[in-house]
């Protein structure tokens, strides 16, 4: 038992880790809209606690503060996320389907240029030496846990409410819901933002979980990896998101065992999710036609 | 979720009291490298010098007379899959851990074993402060601030009057932005003026721009650092442009897989390198040999580290044997790590590079660095690098 949780604590705080990330895109998704930046906002919030938890400018407020320092950090990363998310949102959110995923794919870019490109986030190398708040992988649960439940508990009280129902509107037709008097808009980008928000905080619990922060983290393939989470675990339940992390992630892992044939394996159980269950795993286990 | 939590906490409480437990037989080493993803070219080089390792060492009597066995487990290219590599070696009760194949993943992954107290032997982490990690963290790869400036120096030797550089990077590789660091400062340090300095991605082709600058700036010498195929693109169009001066590359360009990019072009090109297959010793030729024997080439530099790490870790196994009169095998697994890691540091070691020696903090120094120099062949792909510096 004991060595199970040592192999495997990381892996389980992992399948969190990025159901959270897979949660970001469910946002959007509620209003219908196809949304590929949280990936970005994953990268600028990790980044937001890498420096703060490193840049030597900062160890006074460091040493003031304690393990607060970590709050602080979420904090810093949702003020950003919110700011930077309105700030794309309204423009982006004008435009449709493929088109915006490709703008937000393009943002994607744009944090990696940035980041390339400015000193504090240490260039192509990244961030190194992060400090730790827990001696164990799992321990992170601490941190990933709460947010995951929190995340949970707000869509589950979104799906139930005024705003969850006109999300659901614009995403069954949009024209519809405007000729219903919905502030379409508005409301596309409060799901949006909330995606980001959300990305954003994980990335900033992720710096220190990963021990290092660096370009690499928020790369198209990995915008593309989340995409995968909702898509194969199902884009129309909030149980996708985490459906999906879990099996995406753990199947490399729990495949280990196979050595140089598990990436076949792996592929293969990619291939028959999508061949025969179309709306994803939760769509699989709802059974329902919806 | 409100069951599962109280259980978490249960289970971590458990984690706590490791049992003390004796160390298999034959001893269990890990080696942690990417054998799939884009660096995976890499982590096949290491995998097979590593099992050449295995074989002659354990030819040879592994430790003492004890046979050693390796335990591989593939680190893709990214930070989860180096931290979960290293976790399924460290409850595979191994003594001790050979890797990752990235300075990148040698940041997430090393704190992991650093505080379960098993030692780590980079085979090929060349960033500055890897060794500083943790006490369990060492490397036998020399870090590049002690490789990259011999190519420098020894061009100057050859042509004093050269005074005006360009200096040549990948913006988006970790490696190369830096190593480009470590050759502005020797070119500062070596009295040489920079001209200008060049960015340009690893996936580029064109590179127009960037050669008009260097020519515009009346470079004497360019030093690149890049990859395999965009820094073979690179050359290629510097001298199809017109530039005739010395090119030196950084350790990017210490691969054969460059050789087809530019081909009759890389001509030339001088390289520092950590390692050379020409290089005269006792245990780099046997292993040039059985590296020959298996696999039909010359050992490139990932291989012989890789190598030179399994070795390191047999040897200083064999002095714990030495010290305490026990055998491994009797001893427990978690004073085994401990003393391993003692023995690691403050010892020197005769392998493929020569003799290295690893400090107190598990940095190498290492004795005899290369700089070679490519020289192709009449077909126009296939080329070697022939040692200058002797």
């Amino acid at each position: 038992m004991e060595e199970f949780v040592a192999r495997y604590g990381f892996l389980f705080v992992a399948v969190v880790q990025q159901a959270l990330l897979g949660l970001s895109l469910y946002f959007p998704l509620m209003a219908g809209q196809l949304s590929l930046a949280s990936i970005g906002f994953y990268a600028l919030g990790g980044y937001v606690a890498a420096v703060m938890g490193t840049h030597p400018a900062l160890a006074p407020l460091r040493d003031a503060l304690g393990f607060m320092i970590y709050p602080v950090q979420w904090l810093a990363a949702l003020a950003l996320s919110v700011a930077l998310g309105v700030a794309l949102g309204y423009p982006a959110l004008r435009l449709r389907g493929i088109y915006l995923a490709l703008a937000t794919i393009a943002f994607v870019q744009v944090v990696g240029v940035a980041a390339l490109n400015m000193p504090v986030t240490g260039g192509a190398v990244g961030i190194f030496g992060i400090p730790q708040p827990f001696e164990s992988r799992l321990a992170y649960i601490w941190f990933f846990g709460p947010l995951l439940l929190l995340t949970l508990a707000l869509i589950h009280r979104l799906e139930r409410s005024g705003a969850g129902r006109l999300f659901f509107s614009i995403r069954e037709d949009e024209l519809a819901a405007r000729a219903m008097g919905v502030d379409v808009t508005f409301r596309k980008v409060q799901a949006f933002v909330t995606g980001c928000a959300l990305a954003g905080v994980t990335g900033a619990m992720s710096a220190p979980f990963l021990n290092t922060w660096n370009v690499r983290q928020g790369t198209f393939d990995a915008a593309v990896a989340c995409l995968a989470y909702v898509l194969i675990g199902g884009s129309r339940s909030k149980w996708g998101a985490l459906l999906g992390a879990a099996l995406l992630v753990s199947l490399p892992e729990i495949l280990r065992p196979l050595k140089d044939s598990r990436m076949i394996l792996n592929g293969v159980v990619l291939v028959l999710a999508c061949v025969y269950m179309p709306r994803g795993i939760a769509g699989l286990l709802s059974g329902r036609d919806k | 979720m409100t069951r599962v939590l109280p259980l978490l906490a249960l289970l971590l409480a458990l984690a706590v009291n490791a049992l003390a437990e004796p160390v298999a037989s034959p001893i269990p080493i890990g080696v942690a490298v990417a054998t799939t993803s884009n660096v995976a070219l890499f982590g096949e080089e290491q995998v097979n010098g590593a099992k050449i390792a295995e074989a002659v060492l354990n030819a040879k009597g592994g430790v003492n007379g004890t046979p050693f066995k390796i335990l591989y487990q593939d680190t893709a290219g990214d930070e989860a899959g180096a931290i979960n590599a290293f976790q399924s070696l460290i409850t595979a009760k191994v003594v001790g851990i050979v890797g990752p194949t990235l300075t990148q993943q040698a940041f997430a992954a090393d704190p992991i074993a650093d505080r379960a107290k098993v030692p780590v032997i980079g085979p090929s982490n060349t960033a500055k402060g890897i060794a500083q990690i943790g006490p369990y963290v060492g490397r036998v790869s020399a870090p590049m601030t002690d490789v990259a400036p011999n190519s420098l120096k020894y061009v100057l030797s050859v042509d004093p009057k050269i005074k005006k550089v360009a200096v040549m990077f990948a913006q988006n590789d970790a490696f190369c932005t830096s190593e480009t660091g470590i050759f502005q400062e020797a070119i500062k340090n070596l009295g040489l003026e920079t001209v200008t300095i060049q960015k340009f991605q690893t996936t580029d082709t064109d590179f127009t721009t960037q050669v008009t600058a260097v020519l515009g700036a009346g470079a004497d010498m360019v030093v690149i650092s890049g990859l395999a195929a965009d820094g073979g693109n690179l050359v290629k169009q510097l001298r199809q442009l017109g530039y005739q001066g010395p090119i030196v590359g950084g350790n990017g360009f210490n691969s054969t897989n460059m050789l087809p990019v530019c081909g009759p072009l890389c001509e030339g090109i001088l390289v520092a390198q950590a390692y050379s297959a020409q290089a005269d010793n006792a245990v780099n030729k046997l292993f040039v040999e059985k590296y020959q024997e298996a696999y039909k080439k010359m050992p490139p530099q990932f291989a012989a580290q890789a190598y030179a790490a399994v070795q390191v870790v047999v040897e200083a196994l064999a002095k714990v044997e030495k010290d305490s009169g026990k055998k491994i095998t009797a001893m427990e697994l978690a004073e085994v790590r401990e003393l391993l890691n003692k023995n690691l540091q403050n010892a020197t070691f005769l392998t493929p590079m020569g003799e290295i020696a690893l400090d107190a903090d598990g940095e190498v120094h290492q004795k005899t660095f290369f700089v070679s120099q490519i020289k192709m062949n009449p077909d126009g792909k296939t080329g070697a690098y022939v040692i200058v510096n002797k």
